[in-house]
């Protein structure tokens, strides 16, 4: 506006001496003056502020504070860490059998997935991203996230859940607080079980909306990420609390019953040629190891591919677990 | 028995097949769109201008309220190149409050006392008070409220005072409750090549 009106004497103080096409040129440069003018109604030139030589003194100006995202190859590290945390995982529990290394390898996903990386990203949170870049073609979606999300699924179409066992910071956690297992009955069990799939599409539901009203529902109610963060909403941490106290006595609810991930991994372990495998011979059928799975994923005498945790809790209650670690005895191959 | 074994085989080996060109298939339509990172960017020159007359209030503080961890991850920064070194400057002083014995204003204006300055450049010998001086805001005081950044907007400050989000606070959350609570559409996620400097 200041400009515009100082324009205005000028024009006409101009026009008496100039031919009419260029009166014609100089008013269009006006009138776009005119508009800038308007748009952008006061500015304060930055040119204004003193600088280095008006300052004097010897003065250098200091840089701008900043603070760059995390770097590249950090991400990087990120997805290496978790291919890698899965390959120990599926090592641990296909080979040498053994639980204890496995709540190690969980203690180090709570501490390194959970509160090193406060629990982002990762592959249960990811469906989401993967779900609106692959629908809204002005979506970003950045690579270390379609690689968070895609690892664990090939994963287990070869191994089974290696994921759920000691990988993912909310099972390992779980894992951590189950102290004294108690068997859920199997029909409950059953059913749910479908829950975690009534809640994957409500995700999808809430995230294929248009941009605008676009909810992440599994994020917002990630129930122990406020734990990872050490803050968060009352009612989060509420539940966040209500689920690790019933998982001191129930295998790991979120994972069972809710984790849309889970539900997942559940389709594609179906196909593992790989998983953990228990009674190794037909003349011990003590069944020591059904009663040890708090998860439900042994049935008669077979471990569940879908369902099964890698928790490697079946060997620790084994009798003959030494022997078997130690390739002493021959697996035979059931089914 | 051998047979159906094996059929069974061959179904699982076809299933895996087919799960695994589907993965590979959905990851290569997705590695072709995808960005090498996205982040969030706060821009306040988008965000309300009360010297503009769009709030009641000083600032919005939502900055301050809403991010979901513990100190927000929103801080004022000051862009020195930019910034007029004023001697009462709006941002440090609290300009209503009451004038003490130096002429200046007697209260502070960040509720955390996180901006400090110091004199720069040559020192004026008729008026040793009239000097240009250097605004630094201490990062871990900072958390976002913006009061200073409000001040320093136009029309009486050159804007050299923004907001900038710490990438070493930001969890980088999908649903990022700041940008979901901004009246403004100030916040918004874009890919890292075309955040702001």
């Amino acid at each position: 506006m200041i400009a515009g009106r100082a324009a205005k004497p000028a024009e006409s103080r101009l026009r008496a001496g100039l031919p009419a096409p260029r009166r014609a040129v100089l008013a269009l440069i006006l009138l776009g003056a005119a508009l800038t003018a308007q748009t952008i109604p006061y500015q304060r030139p930055v040119d204004e502020a003193p600088q280095e030589k008006t300052i004097g003194g010897g003065y250098r100006t200091p840089a701008v504070q900043k603070t760059l995202p995390r770097s590249s190859w950090l991400q990087v590290l990120d997805v290496v860490v978790l291919a890698a945390a899965m390959g120990v995982s599926s090592w641990l529990v296909l080979k040498r059998r053994n639980r204890r290394a496995l709540v190690a390898l969980a203690a180090g996903s709570v501490a390194y997935f959970g509160f090193y990386r406060e629990g982002c990203v990762c592959p249960i949170g990811s469906i989401q991203n993967v779900a609106v870049a692959l629908t809204d073609p002005r979506a970003s979606i950045p690579i270390v996230v379609i690689a968070t999300f895609f690892l664990p699924l090939v994963m287990a179409v070869f191994f089974g859940r290696a994921f759920c066992g000691g990988v993912c910071a909310l099972g390992a956690l779980q894992e951590l607080v189950l102290v004294k297992p108690l068997q859920v009955p199997r029909r409950l069990d059953r059913a749910l079980g479908w829950l975690k799939y009534v809640y994957l599409a409500l995700a999808l539901v809430f995230v294929l909306r248009p941009a605008a009203t676009r909810d992440f529902v599994i994020c917002r109610f990630d129930p122990f990420v406020g734990f990872f963060r050490r803050t968060g909403a009352p009612h989060m941490l509420l539940i966040g609390g209500a689920f690790l106290a019933a998982g001191m006595f129930i295998g790991r609810p979120y994972c069972r019953y809710l984790c849309p991930y889970g539900g997942l991994l559940a389709w594609c372990a179906r196909l593992a040629p790989r998983g953990v495998t228990i009674t190794p011979d037909k003349e011990l059928d003590c069944g020591l190891c059904t009663g040890a799975c708090p998860y439900g994923a042994i049935e008669k005498m077979r471990a569940v591919r879908r369902n099964c945790l890698y928790c490697a809790r079946c060997y620790a209650a084994c009798p003959r677990d030494g022997e078997l670690a130690h390739a002493r005895a021959q697996l035979v191959k059931l089914s | 028995m051998s047979d159906r074994f094996s059929r069974r085989d061959l179904l699982h080996t076809a299933a895996r097949g087919t799960v695994l060109a589907t993965l590979g298939g959905g990851a290569g339509f997705l590695v072709k769109k995808a960005h090498g990172q996205v982040v969030w960017q706060v821009d306040s020159a988008r965000c309300l201008n009360s010297r503009l007359g769009e709030v009641g209030v000083a600032a919005c503080n939502l900055c301050t309220t809403e991010c979901v961890v513990a100190l927000s991850a929103v801080r004022a920064v000051n862009d020195h190149a930019r910034c007029g070194r004023c001697n009462i400057c709006p941002a440090y002083f609290n300009i209503t409050s009451a004038v003490d014995e130096r002429g200046l204003p007697s209260e502070k204006l960040c509720p955390r006392d996180a901006i400090t300055r110091r004199p720069i450049g040559k020192a004026d010998p008729e008026d040793p008070a009239n000097n240009f001086y250097e605004y630094l805001i201490d990062e871990e005081k900072c958390d976002g409220c913006g009061k200073c950044v409000m001040q320093c907007k136009e029309p009486l400050g050159l804007g050299s005072i923004v907001l900038r989000i710490r990438y070493d606070r930001c969890v980088d959350c999908n649903r990022c409750s700041i940008s979901r609570a901004c009246p403004k559409d100030a916040f918004v996620r874009v890919p890292a090549g075309q955040a702001l400097p």
